[in-house]
C-alpha cells in the first residue's frame, strides 16, 4: 500500500512538473518572438559593418537560431566600412543586413548605402518601432525609415562610484555641484577630479562637456540652427556662451590639462587611465564606455582594486545636465537581398525592447530603446527630464555644424584661441 | 537460500552484467572517438599541410612578380600591365601600393568601372607597417583579411616589397606588390576531404589570437576572446592554452557559442610568421555510436526475461514445493490420523476376539455361551480381516500399484455371492431389501471379478449399513449396450432409506478415512476406507461413480461399468414350450422374471399375490392344463409363499413343479417348505440362466428334493504336502483339511518341501499348500526347484500359494513362479475346498 502511494505520488509530482513546465514553455512562446517562416529554411545571412567584433550581435544570431537552427547569420568586419558599404553593396558580395549611418543622409558620397535600403516603416514588416526612442528614429525626407537605431550614443562622464562614496561625496547634478564637487576632490588630494581626453578634438573632453551644453542653447531657435548649418560665419556667436561656459569649466580648476594631455587616445587609453582607480570621473563618449567591461581584466590596477563605476551626463549647465541622445549604430536591410524575407524576419527578431535591450547590455552601449533603467551604467540617463533630451538630428543640427564647433571649442580649451577668434572663425574650420 | 537473497543475487548478477555491457560499450566508443580525434587532428594537419602548400604556391607567384619587377625596374604602370598580361585568373588581381602615398595601381578596375585602376590604402590598416614583409622567397608574405578596395570583397594578399622607378623624378621608390585572392576563393577551396568532417570549419588565426581568416561558427574578432567568452577560464590557464595552441599540433575540446562542445584541433603554419591553422567541429560529430544499445536492449532484455523466467520457475517450483509440503505435512497428519485410527479400529475387533476368547475359556462346559462367543470371535475376525485388507487396498491405490487382474467370471455368481454375502446383515436389521436385474444376458465377463465384487458389495454393504431397521435397500442391475466395442454396460444403482449424507461430507466422502460425523454413524463399524477404494477402482476399470444423497432420505449411488464380455457364454438356454405362472406382488420383479421366461420360451402368466395364482391354477387344473412350472415369491402381503404352495397342494393334487423365490437365505424355511411341498429354490435376482437351471431341475426331476446337503468325500483321502514353517498355522490347515477327510504333511521349510518331493512316491501328494515366506528356501524357490525336479509327476505337481502376501502382484509373482493358485491367509476354508476341487478337476 505504502509503495504503491509512493509510486502513484511520483508519477503525480512527475506530471505536475512536467505540465508546470510544458505550461512555463508555452508561457514563453506566448510572450516571445514568433516565427513567421518555415523554421527549416536553410540560409545564409550576412551582415557587414566596421566593428572589429560585434559579439553582442553574435549572441543575436545564437538567439535567432533557436528558432531558426538552419539559418547561417554571420557579420563581417569591412576596413574602411563607410567609404566601401556603397562598393560593396553595388558588389557581388552584397550584404543583406547592414550597418548605416543617419548622417548619410543626403550625401553623395554614401548615396548607395540609402538608397540600397529597404525601407524599414512599411507596416508589412511588422517591425515594433514603437518599442525606440522617437527622437532617434529618423526618417528621411520622403518619410521612408531606411535604418533603425540598435544602438545609441551620448556623452557624458564615467563616474568612479566608490570613490564619491569614499569621500562621501554624491554626484554632482548641476554645474554648481560639479564645481563644488571638484573642489572637494582636490582638497582631498585628488591631483584631477575630472579627465578626458584632450590630444585631438573628436571626442576631446571639450566636446564631450560643451556639445550637449551647446545643444541646449540653440536647439529651440530654428534661425540658430539654420545659420550654423549653413556655416555662416555670422553663427560664431551661437558658440560664444559654450566656449565662454569652457573657459569658466577650465577656470574652475576642473580639469588638469596637463595631466589629461597624458591620455594617448579616446578609447583604451581613456578606460585605462580610469582604471588607475583615482580618477573620480572621466569625460568619454558612450562608445568608449561600450569598452570598459572587457578592458577591466586588462588593467591590473583595477583587477588589484576593482571598483564600481557608472555613466552619467556632465552637468555642465547650472539647472542641470542635457542627455544628448544620438543615434549610434544603424541597421538596414538591403532590399536587393537574395534571402530578403529571412533578413526581415531577423530584423522583427531584432526590433524588440528585450532583443535591442540585452544586445545593447552585451555591447555595452546605450540602448535606443524607451527604458534605460534595464541598465545601471545608464541609469542615470533615465533620469534626465524629457525636457533636456536632446538629438541634434531632431532639432537639424547637421554634422558640419558639430565639426565646426569641435573645433573651436578643443582650440579655445587648449588655449591655442581667444573666445573671439574661435567665433570669427566659425564656417571657416576644416 | 531465501527468496529475496535470490532475487538480490539475480539483480545484482544482472545488473553487473548490464553494467559490464554498457562500459564496455562505452570504453569501445571513447576508444572510438579518441582515434576520431586523432583522425581528425591527421586530418587538420594534412590541411595545414594543403594550405602551406598553396600558401607558398601562391607566394612563389607573388615572388616571380617581384623579381622580374625589381629586375626590370619598371614603372608601376609598366609592373602593372606586366602583371595584367602575366594574370589569366579571373578573381584574383594585384595591386601595386606606393608605402610613401599608401596608393597605387590595381591590375583590375575599380567596381563599376572600366578604367579606374586607382587604388588607396590609406584607410584600411594594412600597410602602415610593412616590416612583416620579408625578403622576396624567403617566407609567405600574407595579409589578414581585408576588405579589398576595388570591389569591396573579403580578401588576402600575398606580398612583397618591391623597387619601382618613378619616371617623374627618376628615382627609385618602395612598393609593395599584392597578389590579392578573395576569401571566397579559398573557402570554396579550403574544405575538409572527408564527408565525416563536412561539419568542420577552418580558421587561420595569428600569434595574437587575431583571425586571419574566420570560419562561421569562430566568433569574436579574435580567437582568443573566442575561447574566453565560452569556455570561462582562468588567465594563466588560458594563456598557456594559447601559447600550446599557436606553438605545437594537438586538439581540445570547448565550448561554441551555442554550448555545445566541440574539438578544436590546431597546428601551426610552419611557412608564416606564427600563424595557427584551427579546425573546429562539433564533439557529436566524431562521437562514433559505439554504444550498442541493440546489443544492450537484447542482453537486458534476454536478462530479463532469464531472471522473470527463473523467478516465475522459482515462485512455481516454491509453490509446488510448498504444495509438497503440504501434501507430506497432510501425510504425515494422515499417517498419524491412519494410525490412531487404525489403532481404535483394530483394537476394537481386537478387543473383542480377546475378550471374548477369555469368556469362552471360562465358559467351556457351557457349550452356549462359547458357541455365541466364538460366532462373535468370528464376526470381529471378518471384520478385522476386512479392515487389513482395506487398508493394503488403500494402500495399493494410493501408491498407484492397484492393478486388475482381469478374469472370465459369471456375473450370476457374483450376483448370488452379493446377496449371500448381504443377507445375513439385510436379515439382522430387518431391511426391506430389492435385487432387480434387467435383462442379463451375458452371464460370462472378463475384468478383474475380485475388485468388481469389491465395488459392488462395499456400496451395497454401506447402503445396508446405514440404513435403520425396517428400511428399505434396493439395487437394480442392468445390462445395457456399450459403446466400447466387446462390452456390455453395467449399470449398478443402489438406493437406500438411510440416514443419507451431508453436502458437506459428501464433497469429501471419497477421501480415505472420511466418515460422516454423526452420532448415528459412530456406532456403525467402517474404516472410512471403503467409498476411497471403490471409486479408485472405478475409475481403474474405466468406470463412473456417482452419488445422490439427502440427509435423513437416503442415498443412492450409480455405478457404470463397461466389461468386455468374455468368449466363454453358455449355449442357447431355450426350454421346451412350457407354461409358467410367476406369483409376486412386486410389479418389478414380474415384469422382469416375465421377459426373463418368455426369452427362454416360456409362456408366462402373472399373479399378484397367493390366493391370485391359487385361483389360477384351480382354473387351470380343472381345464387339464395344469402349468408346467409355478415360480412364487416367498415374501407376500396376504399369504407368504409357503403358505401358497401348501394350498397349492393342498386344492390341487397335480404335482405341478413349485419354486420358491427368495431374496434371502432360505435355511431358515427350507423345512417349512419342504413340508408345504416346494421342489425348490430360486434366489433373487432371477437371472436366466439361473431359471432355466432351476426350471430344467424340476421339470426333469419333477418332485425330487431340494439340493442335497454339501457332501465332501471326493476329497476324501487325499494327501496334501504343506509347505509352513509357523507351527500354528500348519495346525490349522491340517486340522481344517483333516475335517474334510484329507490327510497332509508338513515340511517347514521350501528346501524340505522339495526334499519330500524329491524323495517322494509318485502320487504321494494330490498338491501342495506353499507359504511364500520362509527359512532356508522361501516357497518361490521352492517351487522353481519342484518345477525342476525329474520325473512329469513331481515336475507338474499342483502348487497353491497360501501366504499372507495377498497383493495383487505377489499373486502374479507365485504365478510366474510355477505356482497353480493362490490362496490368502487368513484362509477360507470354503475358499480352500473349492480350490482343492478345482485342482482337482483340473488334474482328472
Amino acid at each position: 500500500m505504502k509503495k504503491t502511494t509512493c509510486v502513484v505520488l511520483a508519477v503525480l509530482m512527475i506530471l505536475g512538473l512536467t505540465l508546470c513546465d510544458f505550461t512555463q514553455l508555452r508561457a514563453k512562446a506566448e510572450e516571445g518572438f514568433q516565427p513567421s517562416l518555415d523554421t527549416s529554411i536553410d540560409c545564409k545571412i550576412d551582415v557587414i559593418g566596421g566593428y572589429s567584433n560585434f559579439e553582442a550581435l553574435e549572441a543575436e544570431f545564437d538567439r535567432f537560431n533557436e528558432y531558426y537552427p538552419n539559418v547561417k547569420l554571420a557579420f563581417t568586419k569591412i576596413d574602411d566600412y563607410n567609404n566601401m558599404v556603397g562598393t560593396i553593396l553595388n558588389g557581388n558580395a552584397a550584404p543583406d543586413i547592414y550597418v548605416n549611418y543617419s548622417w548619410m543622409y543626403g550625401r553623395e558620397p554614401y548615396k548607395a548605402s540609402i538608397d540600397h535600403a529597404e525601407d524599414l516603416a512599411n507596416p508589412a514588416l511588422a517591425l515594433d518601432l514603437d518599442c525606440i526612442r522617437g527622437n532617434i528614429i529618423l526618417n528621411t525626407d520622403d518619410g521612408t525609415l531606411p535604418m533603425v537605431p540598435v544602438f545609441s550614443n551620448t556623452y557624458g562622464m564615467l563616474v568612479n562610484n566608490d570613490l564619491f562614496e569614499k569621500e562621501g561625496l554624491s554626484v554632482p547634478t548641476t554645474y554648481p555641484e560639479l564645481v563644488a564637487v571638484c573642489d572637494a576632490f582636490r582638497e582631498k588630494g585628488y591631483e584631477s577630479p575630472m579627465m578626458g581626453f584632450s590630444r585631438e578634438e573628436t571626442t576631446s573632453l571639450f566636446t564631450v562637456t560643451i556639445y550637449p551644453f551647446f545643444c541646449g542653447t540653440v536647439a529651440n531657435d530654428a534661425e540658430a540652427i539654420k545659420k550654423l548649418n549653413a556655416l555662416d560665419p555670422s553663427a560664431g556667436e551661437y558658440m560664444r556662451p559654450s566656449l565662454e561656459k569652457i573657459v569658466q569649466f577650465l577656470d574652475d580648476g576642473c580639469v588638469n590639462l596637463e595631466a589629461c594631455a597624458e591620455i594617448e587616445n579616446n578609447y583604451d587609453a581613456v578606460i585605462l587611465r580610469f582604471f588607475e582607480g583615482d580618477v573620480p570621473m572621466m569625460t568619454c563618449s558612450g562608445d568608449t564606455v561600450s569598452g570598459t567591461k572587457k578592458r577591466e581584466e586588462r588593467s591590473e590596477a583595477f583587477i588589484a582594486n576593482p571598483f564600481t563605476y557608472t555613466f552619467a551626463p556632465v552637468p555642465m549647465a547650472d539647472e542641470g545636465a542635457y542627455f544628448l541622445d544620438m543615434p549610434n549604430l544603424q541597421f538596414s536591410v538591403n532590399k536587393d537581398s537574395q534571402n530578403l524575407d529571412m533578413a526581415n524576419e531577423f530584423m522583427r527578431f531584432l526590433v524588440t525592447s528585450r532583443e535591442l535591450n540585452e544586445m545593447a547590455l552585451n555591447k555595452g552601449l546605450v540602448s535606443p530603446t524607451k527604458g534605460l533603467s534595464f541598465n545601471s551604467m545608464y541609469a542615470a540617463f533615465g533620469d534626465v527630464p524629457e525636457s533636456r533630451v536632446l538629438s541634434p538630428e531632431v532639432f537639424g543640427l547637421t554634422d558640419d555644424a558639430v565639426k565646426q564647433l569641435r573645433q573651436a571649442v578643443y582650440g579655445v580649451g587648449i588655449g591655442a584661441m581667444t573666445i573671439d577668434e574661435a567665433v570669427a572663425r566659425y564656417g571657416s574650420f576644416e | 537460500m531465501k527468496k529475496p537473497l535470490i532475487v538480490i543475487v539475480n539483480t545484482v548478477i544482472m545488473a553487473a552484467i548490464l553494467v559490464f555491457v554498457v562500459l564496455y560499450s562505452r570504453y569501445e566508443s571513447r576508444d572510438a572517438y579518441q582515434r576520431q580525434i586523432e583522425n581528425f587532428e591527421n586530418t587538420t594537419v594534412t590541411m595545414e599541410h594543403v594550405t602551406e602548400n598553396y600558401l607558398e604556391g601562391e607566394q612563389r607567384i607573388c615572388d616571380v612578380w617581384a623579381r622580374y619587377i625589381n629586375n626590370k625596374a619598371m614603372t608601376m604602370e609598366e609592373a602593372a600591365e606586366y602583371i595584367r598580361s602575366s594574370h589569366v585568373l579571373e578573381n584574383t588581381s594585384a595591386h601595386l601600393i606606393s608605402l610613401e602615398t599608401l596608393t597605387g595601381l590595381s591590375t583590375r578596375p575599380k567596381q563599376g568601372t572600366a578604367d579606374d585602376y586607382d587604388i588607396s590604402y590609406q584607410r584600411v590598416g594594412l600597410l602602415e607597417d610593412v616590416s612583416w614583409i620579408n625578403e622576396i622567397g624567403a617566407a609567405i608574405n600574407i595579409t589578414r583579411s581585408y576588405t579589398n578596395p576595388m570591389n569591396g570583397e573579403q580578401s588576402l594578399a600575398f606580398c612583397n616589397r618591391v623597387s619601382l622607378n618613378d619616371p617623374e623624378s627618376d628615382t627609385i621608390t618602395d612598393a609593395v606588390l599584392m597578389r590579392v585572392v578573395p576569401v571566397s576563393e579559398l573557402e570554396e577551396k579550403w574544405v575538409f576531404p572527408q564527408a565525416e568532417f563536412s561539419h568542420a570549419e577552418l580558421s587561420m588565426i595569428d600569434a595574437n589570437g587575431d583571425y586571419i581568416l574566420k570560419g562561421y561558427s569562430f566568433k569574436n574578432s579574435s580567437f582568443f576572446e573566442f575561447y574566453r567568452s565560452y569556455n570561462p577560464t582562468e588567465q594563466a590557464s588560458a594563456t598557456a592554452l594559447f601559447d600550446r595552441i599557436t606553438s605545437s599540433t594537438g586538439s581540445i575540446s570547448m565550448l561554441n557559442s551555442h554550448g555545445q562542445e566541440c574539438i578544436l584541433a590546431f597546428a601551426p603554419v610552419t611557412a608564416t610568421a606564427g600563424w595557427t591553422l584551427l579546425s573546429f567541429i562539433p564533439a557529436k560529430d566524431l562521437s562514433v555510436k559505439r554504444e550498442n544499445w541493440l546489443l544492450t536492449g537484447v542482453v537486458s532484455a534476454g536478462l530479463l526475461i532469464l531472471f522473470l523466467f527463473d523467478l516465475f520457475y522459482m515462485l512455481y517450483f516454491n509453490r509446488r514445493l510448498q504444495v509438497a509440503v503440504r501434501e507430506a505435512e497432510s501425510a504425515s497428519k494422515a499417517k498419524t490420523d491412519f494410525l490412531s485410527t487404525m489403532s481404535h479400529d483394530i483394537r476394537t475387533p481386537m478387543n473383542a476376539i480377546i475378550g471374548l476368547t477369555t469368556i469362552a475359556e471360562k465358559n467351556l462346559g457351557d457349550v452356549g455361551s462359547t458357541r455365541d462367543s466364538l460366532r462373535k470371535i468370528n464376526l470381529a475376525s471378518n471384520h478385522l480381516l476386512t479392515l487389513i485388507n482395506d487398508i493394503l487396498d488403500i494402500s495399493k491405490v494410493e501408491s498407484g500399484k492397484l492393478k486388475m487382474s482381469p478374469l472370465t467370471f459369471s456375473i450370476v455368481e457374483t450376483v448370488e455371492n452379493l446377496v449371500n454375502l448381504s443377507q445375513p446383515m439385510v436379515k439382522e436389521k430387518n431391511i426391506e431389501f430389492f435385487f432387480h436385474i434387467n435383462r442379463m444376458e451375458k452371464e460370462y465377463l472378463y475384468a478383474d471379478q475380485l475388485r468388481l465384487n469389491q465395488i459392488y458389495i462395499n456400496i451395497l454393504s454401506n447402503a445396508i449399513k446405514y440404513t435403520e431397521p425396517g428400511g428399505r435397500v434396493s439395487v437394480d442391475m442392468r445390462e445395457e449396450e456399450s459403446a466400447a466395442p466387446g462390452c456390455v454396460r453395467l449399470t449398478y444403482v443402489v438406493a437406500d432409506t438411510g440416514i443419507g449424507m451431508s453436502p458437506e461430507f459428501m464433497k469429501t466422502m471419497y477421501q480415505p478415512f472420511s466418515r460422516q460425523t454423526d452420532s448415528r454413524v459412530n456406532s456403525i463399524q467402517g474404516t472410512g476406507l471403503g467409498l476411497a477404494i471403490t471409486k479408485q477402482m472405478v475409475e481403474l476399470m474405466g468406470g463412473t461413480i456417482e452419488c445422490q444423497s439427502e440427509q435423513g432420505k437416503g442415498t443412492t449411488f450409480t455405478v457404470v461399468l463397461d466389461i468386455p464380455v468374455a468368449d466363454k457364454q453358455r449355449e442357447d438356454m431355450r426350454l421346451d414350450p412350457i407354461d409358467a405362472l410367476i406369483v409376486d406382488d412386486d410389479d418389478v420383479l414380474l415384469e422382469t422374471a416375465t421377459d426373463t421366461l418368455e426369452s427362454l420360451g416360456a409362456a408366462v402368466e402373472q399373479a399378484r399375490s397367493g390366493l391370485e395364482a391359487l385361483g389360477m391354477i384351480v382354473h387351470r387344473h380343472e381345464a387339464g392344463k395344469d402349468y408346467s412350472v409355478v415360480i412364487i415369491d416367498w415374501k407376500m402381503p396376504d399369504i407368504d409363499g409357503v403358505e401358497t404352495v401348501r394350498r397349492i397342494r393342498a386344492e390341487v393334487d397335480a404335482k405341478i413343479p413349485i419354486l420358491l423365490i427368495s431374496a434371502y437365505d432360505w435355511s431358515d424355511i427350507e423345512e417349512l417348505a419342504k413340508e408345504a411341498g416346494a421342489d425348490g429354490f430360486v434366489s433373487k435376482p432371477l437371472f436366466r440362466s439361473t431359471l432355466y437351471d432351476k426350471i430344467n431341475a424340476v421339470i426333469g426331476a419333477e418332485s425330487k428334493s431340494i439340493e442335497p446337503e454339501e457332501d465332501y468325500s471326493d476329497l476324501a483321502g487325499l494327501n496334501i504336502l504343506i509347505a509352513e514353517d509357523n507351527d500354528v498355522n500348519w495346525e490349522i490347515i491340517s486340522t481344517m483339511l483333516g475335517m474334510f477327510g484329507m490327510t497332509s504333511e508338513r515340511a517347514e521349510n521350501g528346501r524340505v518341501c522339495v526334499d519330500k518331493m524329491r524323495a517322494a512316491a509318485e502320487g504321494a501328494y494330490t498338491l501342495i499348500f506353499m507359504d511364500v515366506q520362509m527359512p532356508e528356501m522361501n516357497g518361490l524357490d521352492a517351487t522353481r526347484a519342484i518345477r525342476k525336479l525329474e520325473g512329469a509327476w513331481r515336475s507338474s505337481i499342483p502348487i497353491v500359494a497360501m501366504t499372507a502376501d495377498a497383493f495383487s502382484e505377489n499373486v502374479t509373482e507365485c504365478l510366474n513362479a510355477g505356482m497353480n493358485g493362490h490362496i490368502a491367509k487368513p484362509i477360507d476354508i470354503k475358499l480352500v475346498i473349492k480350490e482343492i476341487r478345482r485342482i482337482k478337476e483340473g488334474r482328472s
